[in-house]
């Protein structure tokens, strides 16, 4: 029977396809946005296409994604390829154990794979990095080539070989003419797999990784405290090149065919030239970076620093900025308490003060920063860190209520947090997915301590947090709640006064108001590591960033408030004039900072929390 | 350099299995031939597969035996572990709000895995009925979305599902609806983007059996008097089952674990498995209790897989491509 394809059936693979092209042709589309948003098309520019090319960090991204997943894929095409022809001639056991324990990595979830080569890596004392990155993506990309390949294999006869070699083929002759042209279809099913598998991966490349070696997942995971249209840009790019590509293999082909076959092996050639360059680049790579005399390894947040900043410092003090970054606290200690070693690190207050008692850290020497003069009062000598001996502020604010000005009655601004339960606004709240955060407002708005040890008043809060998630309905956002509101697309939403400001210098119908109840104070500051490889450059890093040429393109670029006086006062008389914001009120009897909390307590709160949003 | 060793150690390997063909290759042919060439191709076998065997143990066993031991341990004063056997992490998955996460987490997999089904057997059968030609482009069409990276398509949908987005308006101009619908952040959201990222792990495991597919017993089967549909249900379904099966497998489980398709599309309104996982070995520095989380996951799919191998009678779940 000819097996053809109705209409119909064209016409459903068609649907299917829109379906899986439509978000990118949206994304593709806001690459050419005029603004940042990511939900609103303001108009047509090339803008990110200019920042991408000059984006060191992205460029550099992109080709530690490419010849990862390259390499990955050449290495566990072969070696997958190679063990499933050997397995369909084992024994039964060595065959099952081996596809069992195989499979594992395509059925567990990431995170698990994940923490487990994190520590296996961390136990046997690699250096984390490109080839760590390499050795995990061959370890979960091998399964998928097998899957491919094996079944294949077995349906084949299993004399064909034989009779090959019956024929007088040599056993390689046997293997490279006889069983892998008739299996070459799984083959290339495996390596796209492999391929796509390795370059789309984050969870296991972030947690494996390190030295500053990121793939375009890690870079697009950071952005996503702001999200940046150079990715759209990028995912544009790659998948212009791809269907390029794709045109081409098909085209190309049958240009040759018409030429003579020499010319078709030259190219052949050509390209295995070019596979075999960008694979020795490849190790180079992880061979090299140790030759530098001075490297500085940062780990900062994500999208919190101006990336010009980096590049200048490198100049003036002729050294090398490592520059990492982390999406929460909680993600840094993760990864510092494994065994990664970094000289400088921007924790927040209540972090800085865990580090402390935890040994991970080592005293400033005040005398080496000069700069330091341009500090504010404001900002120095608090309990996380009294007398500064640890740490040096970096930006600093509170946390409260972002509202829509044409939405909210500013009468209903004297509810203070209650303003989170007023009926009124019912499923028009973000909430921010924090633990510490809710629980903060919560025990503000009853009246108590955000650092309270109280069982009792941990319980009421919890009850507050539970009653306003079923009367209110908010959504618990991460950072997306900061595109969401610049569109206007929630009444109100809780944030941090620096993506407040951000999200008001886009979107003048927003305004941020700190309820008199008492909010969060926060410091987010530089602290030097305990086994900091540049005792001297840190110090030279940290006087750097105090400068106030520095401090003022950082927060003109970041949006958060500045430590250093005279930027300070630039700013609330200049760009920022107007966007309350940016002048965290501190004054407020009732705010706190946050504290060391006890592993019990933490643990409570967490497990509250995910009760709040599992119930 | 502790990372050099490792891969000049597989590199021997390699050598070793490059050696073993060389010199099976020189072995000069004549009497009994026959019986040497089989067992020459049992231990070329075992010299195939060995440089996997260790890379294998090495970096995918070696790592999950540290977490099974892990999930016995006690969680640390301050972070870490303390290797005190208990079975406290167990007992602990046992509370009310943590089976409820799982209850959920299988709720979701559950309608996830219908939908993908639904929408995924077709597509994969009617993909193994295209020309060669055809087949290698849809293939390649179908992998290529993946090389755009997943938070970014994801984000492609919040413009799409939004209250002032692309359906909404669409739905609107052509008259459907007149309040915008809500579908973002609430479950079908969710829904949608687990469709999204897990449809093609469907799509590619039925083609790969549809395609493996005697038509000629369709064919027989219609001769027969067969009607279409009967024809289809009898010899095409059947025998693509395992592809459907493996492919229910490969949704299912990681369905479950994909938490940031929870927390990107559905505003964090439900907990997944893999996000209690993901909390609890960053934020909530309890690595023991997200061991004996992941050790449960595994023993589910382990689980599945004996049922699967139970219903299809076939030792190995079914490859993907």
């Amino acid at each position: 029977m000819q097996k053809k394809t109705s209409f119909f059936q064209k016409f459903y693979v068609a649907i299917c396809l829109v379906f899986f092209y439509l978000p990118i042709l949206v994304t593709m589309i806001f690459s050419f946005n005029s603004s940042k948003s990511l939900t609103k098309f303001t108009g047509f520019s090339m803008r990110w296409y200019t920042e991408l090319l000059h984006n060191t960090e992205v460029s550099k991204a992109v080709y530690v994604s490419v010849t990862i997943a390259i390499l990955a894929t050449v290495i566990s095409t072969v070696l997958g390829t190679i063990t499933a022809i050997g397995l369909s001639k084992s024994r039964k056991v060595l065959k099952e154990t081996l596809l069992n324990i195989n499979n594992l990595p395509i059925l567990n979830p990431d995170i698990v794979t994940a923490i487990g080569l994190m520590l296996l890596f961390s136990s046997l004392g690699f250096r984390k990095g490109y080839f760590t990155m390499l050795l995990a993506h061959i370890s979960f990309c091998t399964p998928y080539v097998i899957t491919s390949v094996y079944p294949k294999v077995r349906s084949l006869d299993p004399n064909l070989a034989n009779a090959a070699m019956d024929l007088g083929a040599t056993p390689f002759q046997a293997l490279t003419k006889v069983i892998v042209p008739m299996i070459k279809d799984g083959i290339f099913a495996g390596a796209l797999l492999a391929f796509t598998m390795s370059f789309d991966d984050f969870v296991i490349s972030y947690f494996v990784s390190g030295n500053g070696v990121k793939n375009i997942s890690i870079v697009v995971y950071n952005m996503t405290k702001r999200i940046n249209p150079t990715i759209n840009a990028l995912s544009t790019i790659v998948i212009v090149v791809i269907v390029l590509v794709m045109v081409f293999a098909n085209v190309l082909p049958k240009v040759l065919e018409k030429h003579a076959s020499k010319h078709a092996k030259k190219i052949q050639r050509v390209i295995a030239l070019f596979l075999v360059c960008a694979l020795g680049f490849g190790l180079i790579k992880c061979g090299g970076g140790a030759t530098e005399s001075h490297v500085l390894k940062v780990y900062n947040a994500g999208e919190y620093i101006d990336q010009e900043l980096l590049t200048q410092f490198e100049q003036e003090y002729n050294c090398t900025v490592v520059y990492e970054t982390f999406e929460s606290n909680e993600m840094m200690y993760t990864k510092l308490s494994g065994g990664e070693s970094y000289d400088v690190l921007v924790p927040s207050d209540y972090m800085i003060e865990r580090l402390i008692k935890e040994d991970y850290l080592q005293h400033i020497d005040w005398d080496l920063i000069p700069n330091k003069d341009n500090l504010m009062d404001e900002v120095m000598n608090k309990s996380y860190d009294p007398g500064n001996r640890y740490s040096c502020p970096y930006f600093w604010g509170t946390v409260g209520i972002l509202y829509d000005t044409t939405v909210v009655d500013p009468a209903d601004l004297q509810e203070g947090w209650d303003l989170l339960c007023d009926t009124k606004y019912k499923g028009n709240i973000y909430m921010y997915d924090s633990e510490r955060d809710s629980f903060m407002i919560a025990l503000k708005a009853l009246g108590y301590s955000m650092n309270t040890t109280d069982e009792n008043q941990i319980q009421e809060a919890y009850q507050w947090l539970i009653d306003q998630r079923n009367t209110m309905d908010p959504i618990y956002a991460g950072d997306d709640v900061i595109d969401n509101m610049i569109s206007g697309n929630k009444a109100m939403a809780v944030v941090y006064s620096g993506d407040a400001s951000y999200i008001i210098s886009e979107n003048p119908n927003m305004d941020y108001f700190t309820p008199d109840q008492g909010t969060n104070n926060w410091y987010d500051a530089m602290v030097i590591t305990r086994d900091c490889n540049e005792v001297e450059l840190a110090h030279e890093f940290i006087n750097f960033m105090l400068e106030e040429e520095s401090a003022l393109s950082n927060t003109e670029e970041v949006g958060y408030t500045s430590p250093v006086k005279s930027v300070y006062e630039t700013m609330i008389t200049g760009d920022y004039e107007g966007i309350s914001s940016y002048i965290p009120d501190f004054e407020n009897p009732n705010s706190e900072i946050f504290r060391y909390q006890e592993p019990k307590i933490k643990q409570k709160y967490a497990e509250l929390w995910t009760k709040i949003k599992a119930e | 350099m502790m990372g050099g060793r490792g891969q000049d150690r597989e590199n021997a390997n390699k050598m070793r299995i490059r050696g073993q063909d060389l010199k099976t290759a020189n072995m000069p042919g004549g009497k009994n031939k026959k019986v040497s060439a089989s067992r020459k191709h049992t231990r070329a076998s075992i010299w195939m597969i060995l440089p996997l065997y260790i890379f294998t143990l090495v970096f995918v066993a070696c790592p999950l035996l540290y977490m099974v031991a892990m999930s016995f341990a006690t969680p640390g004063e301050v972070h870490g572990v303390q290797w005190i056997f208990t079975l406290d992490n167990y007992k602990k998955i046992l509370e009310p709000v943590y089976l409820n996460t799982f209850l959920q987490s299988f709720q979701l997999a559950f309608t996830s895995t219908i939908c993908i089904t639904l929408i995924g057997y077709p597509f994969g059968y009617f993909m193994a009925k295209l020309p060669a030609g055809g087949k290698k482009k849809a293939m390649l069409l179908l992998m290529l979305p993946f090389w755009v990276n997943s938070l970014i398509r994801l984000y492609g949908w919040i413009i799409i599902l939004q209250k002032k987005g692309l359906l909404n308006f669409v739905l609107k101009k052509l008259g459907l609806i007149e309040k915008p619908l809500k579908i973002m952040y609430s479950y079908p959201a969710i829904v949608i983007g687990m469709i999204y990222v897990l449809l093609p792990f469907m799509i590619l495991s039925v083609y790969s059996s549809a395609e493996k597919l005697d038509w000629s017993l369709v064919e027989a089967a219609r001769d027969l008097g067969a009607s279409k549909a009967k024809a289809f249900w009898t010899v095409s379904f059947k025998l693509t089952l395992p592809g459907l099966l493996s492919g229910v497998i490969l949704t299912f489980v990681p369905s479950m674990g994909l938490f940031f398709i929870a927390d990107i599309l559905g505003g964090n309104k439900v907990v997944l498995v893999g996000s209690l996982i993901q909390d609890q070995m960053t934020r909530g520095n309890n690595w023991p209790f997200a061991a004996a989380l992941a050790v449960i996951m595994m023993i589910l799919t382990t689980l599945m897989i004996l049922l699967y191998r139970k219903v299809t009678g076939a030792s190995e779940v079914e490859g993907l491509g």
